[in-house]
């Protein structure tokens, strides 16, 4: 895992990182995402009736010991991380919607999570609180500086791009460091880790994000906003649920459950880089594709 | 009463009173200055503290220069024309560039110095760029700096002698013009290395502060002589016939056109208060004439887009500016109704569009008045009418016409004889006014075809309704003869373009044994879920059996003008093979 220090620069580019995401924000595209509300229901109820399903039975066909079991339903019960909002920028999804999904499904995870855990994992429920300083930290991480981003884009519109432009390089430049850096400090762990973790940790992902894109289509979202839920159910906080396991256990299970979400954070991050690159192509194919598309009639 | 005394009447007069309360019999006009350069100065120094032009890049950046800051460059680089290039007056000099602040200084410095203007599509070829650059003998080229390696390799079979090169992010603030330029040229690859000896922009309006202040030049000087009747501009058009000609305008062809907008539209245009988007190309007649000149003349703020493909890159100059007016051709403004981002938040201080190009489509135009709430007018014009000869009068739009003829502009519907046609007849348009070019630069076969007798023929096939209201039909040289029967490819595309799963199609005539010529239709389809059979099954039923397609054949895409006009023409030549 990450060193103290590690995960507080994390913290602070993570900051820099949504100041320019916001950037590129105005308040016109949240009321844009909330045209659709129903968007944000979707995306909720894939993020906490899809994703903890997809784990459990994950976990039974892949047929994961039980400290494995735990630490994959855990991850499938978080709510969606930050990092969801940086690759939904570099999709060209729908970041505000990305945004408000992923502070809404932070905040319902107080609830959610231990409720969820309860129902898959019994016994060990009251265990998985999400602790109430990581709601304040969200809002410190998240909220704030997207909201400065935005005041400062409407002031000056060039700052802001200028600083859109930086977060974006920040943010490549962070997923880039997190997955150069975690290789080979945890090379060890990589070779020991047998096959059925690493299916589950890469198709927990996979399978998230497939779901969650047909389940926004069968539920009539467009198909970018079916892109950006797809990304914020695929993309979960992975950090977080670290955080849970090694606040909740201790000694050897502690070991055993955390390989879970941290193999998982490392396998995201080049999930989501394919995704992103994927989508962000279809998106670049729709743009011009309803620039010729015919008017309906008024 | 004969054919040409109806014409002659001009029924469309009454319309004009409509508009304009103070008009008598004849819609009065505005006389404004000899030569655009004197029109230029004066909005230069009317407006001097308001902000003239704002280029804005797709993500929010943007640079500005003030009436003040135009007036001043343009000074300074049409003493670097005169001073340092050595230019005499008339010489051409052309400019190659996409929208960009760069593009109104050394437009207007050309005409301050005197010289004649040619504007040159960017996007063009280097063999394109060649004959363009020998067909009006350029000496001097202002070129932005992604298209410089086309140039190099055809420079020395030119008679350019001075390359001014400058960027798309010209004169933006320090820091975003970096950031912009590393971004183009590392990421995006778009600006090439060159070998050339050239000038940049800020080298030559140094150049020219300094010879201007060493030798205290009046600027004045370069232009106070200039009449109506001395070329502004050779505006350079491919017509239907090939390669491509030089249309010679005047200062006083543009003038008056400046004059003829302003007259209809006047009214709705506050002085130093209007915001115009200008998403179109400048180097194209219509936004020049239209957007740069008018609208400057008027002291407009305008915002400048360099690349309005996909129109998301527009989204962010709706977003920070007050767009009060804009004009676009059919296909943008389809573009725009199709963004959420647009129609569920349309600018709300949007006065009038402007619409001009090719054909408004009737839906499109309807969809804009329910959506933005203000009217949309369709203009119709040529590149040798500097452009406007039609537009409808604000808040009396028709749907599927052209409008109204211009003040001051006599237009007739002709048969092949040369003689006026019935009203309500189908024939050729022909136009006579003081925005009708000078000819044909250096082509005076080509000149003396096009116009006769002061009448400009257009090629254009229209219909006069009763109360004097414009419609086309189509082009006289696409139109298709089977069997003797006329058939107007315009009228086999609509007939087309109303099945669903078709986005757009180009219809021709191809030499046919049996029945001279045949129609043919390209078709480019939206869902691949119907054959060609459905084409054909699907016109029969609309149309004449002699206007039925005999061969659909489905493309991918059609060969289009940089405006979004189909070219068939091209069409043509890739189905014959030459």
């Amino acid at each position: 895992m990450l060193s103290p220090l590690e995960e507080t620069l994390l913290s602070l580019m993570m900051v820099i990182i949504m100041f320019g995401m916001g950037s590129s924000l105005t308040f016109k595209d949240f009321r844009l995402a909330l045209r659709h509300p129903q968007a944000v229901g979707v995306g909720f109820a894939s993020q906490y009736m899809l994703m903890p399903l997809i784990a459990f039975l994950l976990s039974r066909v892949l047929n994961l010991t039980p400290e494995q079991t735990v630490g994959l339903v855990l991850i499938g019960c978080m709510p969606g991380g930050t990092t969801s909002n940086i690759f939904a920028y570099f999709s060209k999804s729908l970041l505000s919607l990305s945004i408000m999904m992923t502070i809404c499904s932070t905040l319902a995870g107080f609830v959610m999570v231990p409720l969820l855990m309860e129902f898959y994992t019994q016994g060990i429920d009251d265990a998985f609180r999400i602790p109430p300083d990581q709601i304040a930290r969200l809002l410190f991480v998240l909220l704030i500086p997207t909201l400065i981003g935005m005041w400062l884009r409407r002031k000056n519109s060039n700052i802001g791009a200028v600083i859109e432009l930086m977060g974006g390089i920040l943010g490549a430049i962070v997923i880039l460091f997190l997955v150069v850096t975690w290789v080979p400090r945890n090379w060890r762990l990589l070779v020991e880790t047998g096959w059925e973790v690493y299916a589950a940790v890469i198709l927990i992902g996979v399978i998230g994000f497939a779901f969650g894109y047909l389940f926004s289509r069968v539920l009539r979202l467009n198909p970018q906003k079916a892109r950006t839920v797809s990304l914020e159910t695929g993309i979960q906080n992975g950090p977080l649920a670290a955080l849970i396991v090694i606040m909740t256990f201790a000694d050897e299970t502690q070991q055993l459950i955390l390989l879970m979400p941290v193999m998982y954070s490392l396998f995201i991050v080049i999930n989501s880089t394919f995704a992103t690159v994927f989508y962000r192509r279809w998106t670049r194919r729709e743009e011009l594709a309803r620039d010729q598309a015919k008017v309906e009639p008024a | 009463m004969s054919n040409a005394q109806y014409y002659n009447k001009k029924p469309w007069m009454k319309h004009y009173r409509a508009t304009r309360t103070e008009a008598g019999e004849e819609a009065t006009i505005h006389h404004l200055h000899d030569n655009l350069a004197a029109l230029i100065q004066a909005a230069g120094q009317n407006y001097r503290q308001q902000l003239a032009f704002t280029t804005c890049m797709p993500n929010g950046m943007n640079g500005r220069l003030t009436y003040g800051e135009v007036d001043e460059m343009s000074d300074a680089f049409a003493v670097y024309l005169r001073e340092c290039v050595k230019l005499e007056p008339g010489t051409r000099v052309a400019v190659q560039m996409p929208n960009c602040l760069t593009l109104p200084v050394v437009v207007f410095g050309i005409l301050k110095a005197g010289c004649i203007l040619v504007n040159v599509n960017p996007l063009y070829t280097k063999r394109e760029m060649e004959h363009q650059f020998n067909d009006s003998g350029a000496q001097a080229l202002v070129i932005v700096d992604m298209f410089v390696d086309k140039l190099e390799s055809i420079i020395k079979q030119t008679g350019i002698k001075q390359v001014v090169v400058t960027s798309v992010a010209q004169w933006f603030p320090p820091v975003v013009k970096g950031v912009l330029k590393l971004v183009l040229k590392h990421w995006n690859r778009v600006i090439p290395k060159h070998q050339l000896d050239v000038d940049t922009i800020d080298q030559a309006l140094k150049k020219g502060r300094e010879a201007k202040s060493v030798a205290s030049i009046d600027v004045r000087q370069y232009w106070q002589h200039l009449a109506r009747s001395d070329t502004a501009l050779l505006q350079y058009t491919g017509g239907t016939t090939g390669i491509s000609k030089g249309a010679e305008l005047t200062h006083g062809n543009l003038i008056s056109n400046l004059e003829q907008v302003d007259s209809v539209a006047g009214d709705h245009i506050e002085p130093g208060k209007e915001c115009i988007l200008t998403a179109l190309p400048i180097y194209h007649i219509f936004a020049f004439t239209v957007n740069l000149l008018a609208f400057y003349h008027k002291g407009a703020h305008n915002i400048l887009v360099p690349n309005p493909r996909p129109i998301q890159n527009c989204q962010r100059a709706f977003d920070n500016y007050p767009i009060s007016w804009i004009s676009g051709v059919n296909t943008l403004y389809n573009a725009l109704l199709n963004e959420e981002w647009f129609t569920v938040y349309p600018p709300p201080s949007m006065k009038v569009a402007l619409a001009g190009g090719t054909a408004l489509h009737k839906a499109v135009a309807e969809r804009w008045r329910t959506v933005v709430g203000s009217p949309i007018a369709e203009g119709y014009g040529l590149t040798e009418t500097s452009p406007v000869i039609c537009f409808n009068p604000i808040g009396q739009e028709r749907p599927d016409c052209i409008g109204i003829p211009a003040p001051d502009t006599d237009v007739r519907i002709v048969d092949e004889q040369g003689e006026p046609v019935a009203v309500g007849e189908p024939g050729e348009i022909i136009v006579r006014g003081p925005q009708v070019m000078k000819g044909y630069w250096n082509r005076p076969q080509e000149t003396a075809d096009a116009i006769k007798d002061d009448w400009f023929y257009t090629g254009d096939i229209g219909v006069m309704t009763e109360d004097g209201y414009f419609r086309i039909v189509d082009r006289k040289k696409d139109m298709i003869l089977v069997s003797g029967f006329n058939v107007y490819p315009n009228e086999v595309e609509d007939c087309i373009a109303r099945i669903p799963q078709v986005q757009e199609s180009a219809v021709i005539g191809v030499v046919n044994d049996q029945t001279g010529e045949a129609v043919h239709a390209y078709v480019v389809l939206r869902e691949e879920s119907i054959t060609e059979k459905d084409v054909i099954a699907h016109c029969k039923q609309e149309l004449a059996a002699y206007k039925v397609p005999k061969i659909v054949v489905f493309w991918s895409e059609l060969p289009k003008t940089p405006v979004g006009k189909v070219l068939r023409k091209e069409v043509r030549a890739a189905v014959t093979g030459d």
